[in-house]
């Protein structure tokens, strides 16, 4: 007789507040919904505010990624002013960036992803006290490591912009900061010990001899090499994450979207990884076909959030963002429902990589789709990409011109969008300016597409969908459904959305909200 | 026996923790190990069921498991309407959850501007709050009179973030039965107790009033770019961020982050002034004596300030 539960379960090490109501029959999730669980409001921060104003309080939405949001920002308000950014501004603005994304997809593998292996659910697996061994909460030997490189690495923010995180060096035009030589010989000595440590302690390899990695058999032949390619994090990670069983799960929707990450300057010896005049191409992929990826299909719905105002889905510059204060409503989570052209759609590294076209992951996905390991790989490789252009640029600072800042002309009324491929995926900032002050800014990070909730015509979102058909073998401690759910890099502090200004003169209340 | 560490996050955007995690020496992991620290749980770095944490937290709350130190980040969300409902857990309003653990804590650190004054918000419907003021009024969650089990109040850590050495020293010192001394808004004045604007590399530039107006320059940016250095206490410019430097000596705004009026109601970039002064003199100055002043700081400018030659 089949048996149903239904079970709330809430979720730590998510980047802020997550449930998860499912409903689990014969030990598989058939239904599963995803509830943010926090909303804070910051009325009157940026409506009514100077148009620079967003650059001080849009990075503190999200403690991880707050350099990703100062560059939605000031993309925002470059086409606001339109004013052409320097080369140099350029680079310190991709190098801070890359930075970030950095230390933020070695602390998500190794201490969100990776300690859920070492659960006392796992004990009796061979792998098990290896696990524990580099995995363990403040205590394994990796996390130790990852700890003290990636709190390194950071530090090159710091000198191009003065702290991390929340700092404001990005402004429209460029950056504040005028990088120095000596500034750029701490930074480049940061760099060359990061790459050293990720080449012999994460990859077991060379950047170039990973990058030959174009296929499965590929990958199968790398992993026999010799040991230390076995002994080194990726090929632990394929080791524990394939004999735990739980890789196959977390299927998802199926789309992918990309805005395009880093812009390549006019002048440099970076090429794109695809086409085009970004290092990771923009793009919309849905089964076999890729799409030139537009922002004007974004919208957001809010049928099952707990915002009203609005039916159906809204562009950004034309939505809102409005509280229910009624508990009872219908919907189940403060997290809008982000769509493109109409559907549900995956962001974060894998997506990148597939609408990149790189072939081991092409390969992987495959015809059944993808799965947790695919997404959390394509996240634990992601810097082998990042790192040769990062060196590229940084060298370029002082090759070129020290021009970082081009001045803008002061402008009263308009309106402009800063996309960002960040650390999670696409990050949007949507601003209007009327009479010189803010009247509409509206974000969209990347969690609001893979958190998303059911839309008004009941398409779950990708996490929720990723959730269906997963296997849970201890009902007391459902581990896989946390594979599932961190293999997206969850950041629920970031599904932020903010509320256009009170453009029609109705005397609703603007809110920005956070999730 | 270890002590124990609880930390909690409220309306707030992580920062706190992911600054803390920069904090260099000892560094986080070493904390726990050298200090005997028993982290009972962090909803960034523990790694358990959810349903464990609920039981320890009745253990705590009933006086089974003993609480040292709570740390909260971020603010206490009352909306809607004093209802909690915009930050709940497993169907509980938070807020509920931080006064019950404070109740039991020996010593409770604000971790934040969020959860020392309200912070970033001020949105009627989420209504955050501090711990122990709004702003910089008393009261907050738990209201003016508030003491933990050491006979403190609540031990506000300020600034957005809070910097991760701050935090570390903080907790060194409880551990070690160390001083505190809590000053103005019950902050430690051995971080709290100096301004911004002290250990600038730009100060020669403000001494001689060569002031910005653009940005990308090397000169002060107190007078016309809204920097709160001389506004503000805090140690950025001598502990320095991730060990290498601060917002003012890059050329960034000091935004006064660590005030319990953050963020301001007026612009960041702009200072407020009359007749070309600004409206905020540095914390103490006599506003005729500071016209002569600058007056005179600004005839004697050298040369090399001027055409900004000098490094920053």
């Amino acid at each position: 007789m089949a048996t149903k539960t239904i079970r709330v379960l809430p979720l730590n090490r998510v980047e802020g507040d997550l449930e998860l109501q499912l409903e689990i029959e014969d030990r598989v999730v058939t239904e599963a919904k995803s509830v943010g669980t926090m909303y804070r409001g910051i009325e009157n921060l940026l409506t009514g505010r100077a148009p620079l104003d967003g650059l001080v309080i849009t990075p503190r939405i999200c403690g991880i990624c707050s350099t990703a949001h100062l560059a939605a920002a000031s993309k925002a308000l470059d086409m606001f002013y339109n004013v052409d950014v320097p080369d140099n501004g350029i680079r310190v603005r991709n190098v801070t960036l890359m930075v970030e994304q950095l230390q933020n997809d070695l602390r998500h593998t190794f201490l969100i992803f990776m300690p859920d292996f070492t659960r006392p659910t796992y004990a009796n697996a061979k792998w098990y006290k290896e696990a524990v061994d580099r995995y363990m909460p403040l205590k394994g030997r990796t996390v130790l490591e990852v700890v003290q490189e990636t709190k390194k690495i950071i530090e090159i923010i710091a000198i191009l912009g003065g702290q991390w995180p929340h700092s404001t060096f990005m402004v429209p035009g460029g950056v504040v900061s005028v990088a120095s030589a000596s500034d750029i010989i701490q930074c480049r000595l940061l760099l060359d010990n990061f790459r050293n440590w990720y080449e012999r302690r994460i990859l077991g390899c060379s950047l170039e001899r990973w990058q030959a990695v174009k296929s499965r058999a590929d990958l199968e032949a790398w992993y026999a090499e010799n040991r230390d390619h076995q002994m080194g994090e990726v090929g632990t990670f394929l080791k524990i994450v394939i004999r735990s069983g739980a890789w196959r799960e977390g299927r998802g929707c199926g789309n992918f979207i990309s805005c395009g990450g880093f812009d390549i300057p006019k002048e440099t010896a970076v090429e794109s990884l695809g086409a085009g005049k970004m290092l990771f191409p923009a793009g919309f992929t849905s089964g076999d076909t890729i799409e030139p990826f537009d922002q004007e299909n974004i919208t957001e719905d809010i049928s099952r959030s707990w915002l009203t105002g609005y039916e159906n889905g809204r562009h950004p510059f034309e939505g809102t963002t409005l509280p229910e204060k009624d508990a009872a409503s219908d919907g189940y989570s403060w997290v809008k429902s982000a769509r493109y052209k109409g559907v549900p759609a995956e962001t974060g590294p894998l997506a990148d990589m597939i609408n990149s076209k790189h072939p081991l992951f092409i390969e992987l996905i495959g015809d059944k789709g993808p799965n947790l390991l695919t997404r959390q790989l394509a996240r634990l490789v992601r810097p082998a990409l990042i790192l040769p252009a990062l060196d590229i640029w940084l060298r370029e600072i002082r090759e070129t011109k020290a021009e970082f800042f081009r001045e803008y002309r002061y402008w009263e009324d308009g309106k402009g969008f800063g996309l960002v491929q960040a650390h999670r995926g696409i990050l949007g900032h949507w601003i209007q300016v009327s009479e010189g002050k803010i009247s509409g800014y509206q974000v969209i990070p990347p969690t609001t597409w893979n958190a998303s909730p059911k839309d008004t015509g009941g398409q779950r979102g990708p996490w929720e969908q990723a959730l269906i058909g997963t296997p849970v073998r201890n009902m007391s401690a459902p581990v896989e459904i946390e594979h599932v759910i961190r293999s997206f890099d969850p950041c629920l502090v970031c599904a932020v959305h903010c509320i256009d200004a009170d453009r029609f003169g109705n005397g609703e209340r603007n809110l920005i909200t956070r999730v | 026996m270890a002590t124990t560490l609880y930390w909690l996050q409220g309306g707030g955007c992580g920062g706190d923790t992911w600054s803390f995690m920069c904090a260099e020496s000892p560094d986080i992991t070493e904390l726990f190990h050298q200090m005997d620290l028993n982290l009972l749980f962090h909803p960034s770095i523990s790694c358990t069921n959810l349903a464990d944490v609920e039981d320890l937290n009745r253990r705590i709350i009933e006086g089974e498991q003993r609480l040292d130190i709570l740390c909260v980040e971020g603010s206490i969300l009352f909306g809607p309407d004093g209802t909690g409902r915009c930050d709940t857990l497993m169907g509980e309003p938070k807020k509920n959850l931080v006064r019950q653990l404070a109740n039991r804590a020996e010593h409770v650190l604000a971790v934040g501007t969020c959860a020392s004054f309200g912070g970033a918000g001020g949105d009627t419907v989420a209504d955050p709050r501090g711990l122990q003021f709004q702003r910089d009024k008393e009261g907050g969650l738990l209201g003016p009179d508030f003491v933990s089990g050491s006979g403190l109040p609540v031990i506000n850590l300020p600034g957005c973030p809070c910097h991760g050495e701050i935090v570390m020293g903080a907790l060194s010192a409880l551990l070690s039965g160390g001083p505190l001394e809590l000053g103005e808004y019950n902050a430690p004045t051995a971080w709290y107790g100096m301004l911004v604007h002290q250990g600038c590399t730009r100060n020669e530039y403000h001494e001689y009033r060569v002031e910005e107006t653009r940005f990308g320059e090397k000169g002060c940016l107190f007078f016309y770019m809204g920097c709160h250095g001389p506004l503000a206490y805090g140690s950025c410019n001598k502990i320095l961020w991730n060990r290498r430097s601060s917002k003012t000596r890059v050329g960034v705004p000091c935004f006064g982050c660590t005030r319990p009026d953050f963020p301001q109601f007026y612009s960041f970039f702009e200072t407020r002034n009359i007749e070309g002064i600004p409206i905020d003199l540095p914390a103490g100055v006599n506003r005729a004596h500071y016209l002569a002043y600058k007056g005179m700081a600004a005839a004697a400018a050298p040369k090399r300030l001027i055409k900004r030659k000098s490094g920053i």
